[in-house]
């Protein structure tokens, strides 16, 4: 079978078959949100940015050859090469015990907490939650991160907390990071609120919206400027 | 797995239930859909509310299959175990397990972390499953009814 949008030539030089994309066919593109994937792909390269979204993503664990080859879906020389070189550079660490070599993310390395963070909104988490709730994107006016994830003082057992303003369900929500939850191997737990109820909460003085809107937040859809639009108020920082 | 398997685990324990006790699940889980829509109750609390309604129906539907759920994740296995017992699809599961932990986080880290559209969702899954439930044990087990 041959995809729609593509055809097939077959030439007398070249044996194998070559699949050349048709001109004009429109590729649908998400200009509400930022594609993570294309900047940190072009920020790292493939292996690279797999090694560090699993090892810059996950701080406090310590991971062997085969985990990381595993997470990362390319061959093994390739990963071998990325952990040597990151390695060498104090990027990561490697460690011995007993028979076995694991590598963790060495906080040591003057940069440690700018990866993190980097690796947070580029490759790990964020990036997967933008991926998840991108197919609900054009229902959600603001969707971020808060508590401790955003406050980028990530632990082993921090669940990720996300307030989505928008006209989606929670069960909508619930279902489309369902996916994600496994890929990030983090418990999520969504707020979902719409935005006439969101407003008026808000207005009447409401604790917790209060308090999450004056501590970090990390955009995944919409931003700041969004959020004022649908408070009707500058919000403190 | 199967609800045998969850035994070996010691996620469950053997369970001889009866009418009586079906017919009190039962009419806890009504209560609480009833009581849950009561006015100017805190969304936090009605949350609660109805979610106990939905946990009543599942241990119901656990207890006729002959089991209970485990102290430890006490609430957890009860509603895994929709998916061997009502066979509830995994949307199902994971709503009312994300409701659990909503309810956590509602009582002691996060007072307020829910709003009335999330209430009203949790109303109308409790009501589902209770329905659910019914035609299940009408089918399955007629003689507990």
């Amino acid at each position: 079978m041959v995809s729609p949008g593509f055809t097939l030539n077959k030439t007398k030089t070249n044996r194998a078959l070559k699949i050349v994309p048709k001109r004009g066919t429109i590729v649908p593109t998400m200009s509400t949100l930022p594609d993570s994937d294309n900047l940190s792909r072009t920020l790292f390269g493939k292996t690279r940015r797999a090694v560090l979204s699993l090892l810059y993503s996950h701080v406090d664990e310590a991971f062997y050859l085969r985990q990381i080859v595993r997470a990362a879906g390319v061959g093994l020389g390739a990963v071998q090469r990325e952990l040597k070189q990151l390695s060498d550079a104090g990027i990561i660490q490697r460690m011995v015990r007993g028979h076995q070599v694991y590598y963790q993310a060495n906080p040591r390395c003057p940069v440690f907490e700018e990866l993190k963070i980097l690796v947070i909104k580029a490759v790990g988490v964020g990036a997967a939650l933008q991926a998840a709730l991108a197919p609900l994107s054009d229902r959600i006016h603001v969707a971020f991160v808060y508590g401790s994830i955003a406050r980028s003082g990530e632990r082993l057992d921090s669940d990720v907390d996300v307030l989505v303003v928008g006209k989606v369900t929670f069960g909508e929500i619930v279902s489309s990071l369902r996916e994600a939850q496994r890929t990030i191997g983090r418990e999520i737990n969504p707020t979902v609120y719409p935005p006439t109820e969101f407003r008026s909460k808000l207005a009447a003085g409401h604790h917790f919206l209060n308090s999450v809107l004056r501590e970090p937040m990390l955009f995944l859809i919409g931003d700041k400027r969004e959020l004022e639009r649908l408070a009707k108020k500058p919000l403190a920082h | 797995m199967s609800l045998k398997d969850w035994l070996k685990n010691r996620w469950l324990i053997e369970h001889q239930t009866s009418r009586q006790e079906i017919a009190d699940l039962l009419s806890v889980a009504d209560r609480d859909l009833a009581q849950c829509q009561t006015p100017h109750l805190s969304p936090d609390w009605q949350l609660n509310i109805a979610y106990n309604a939905a946990l009543q129906a599942a241990t119901a539907a656990l207890a006729a299959a002959g089991y209970r759920a485990a102290k430890e994740a006490h609430h957890y296995q009860v509603i895994q175990s929709l998916a061997y017992t009502i066979r509830a699809d995994e949307g199902l599961i994971a709503q009312l397990d994300k409701f659990r932990k909503k309810r956590n986080i509602g009582s002691y880290e996060r007072a307020g972390a829910i709003s009335e559209q999330e209430v009203k969702e949790m109303v109308r899954l409790a009501k589902d499953l209770m329905g659910k439930v019914t035609v299940w044990l009408k089918k399955n087990h007629p003689e507990l009814l």
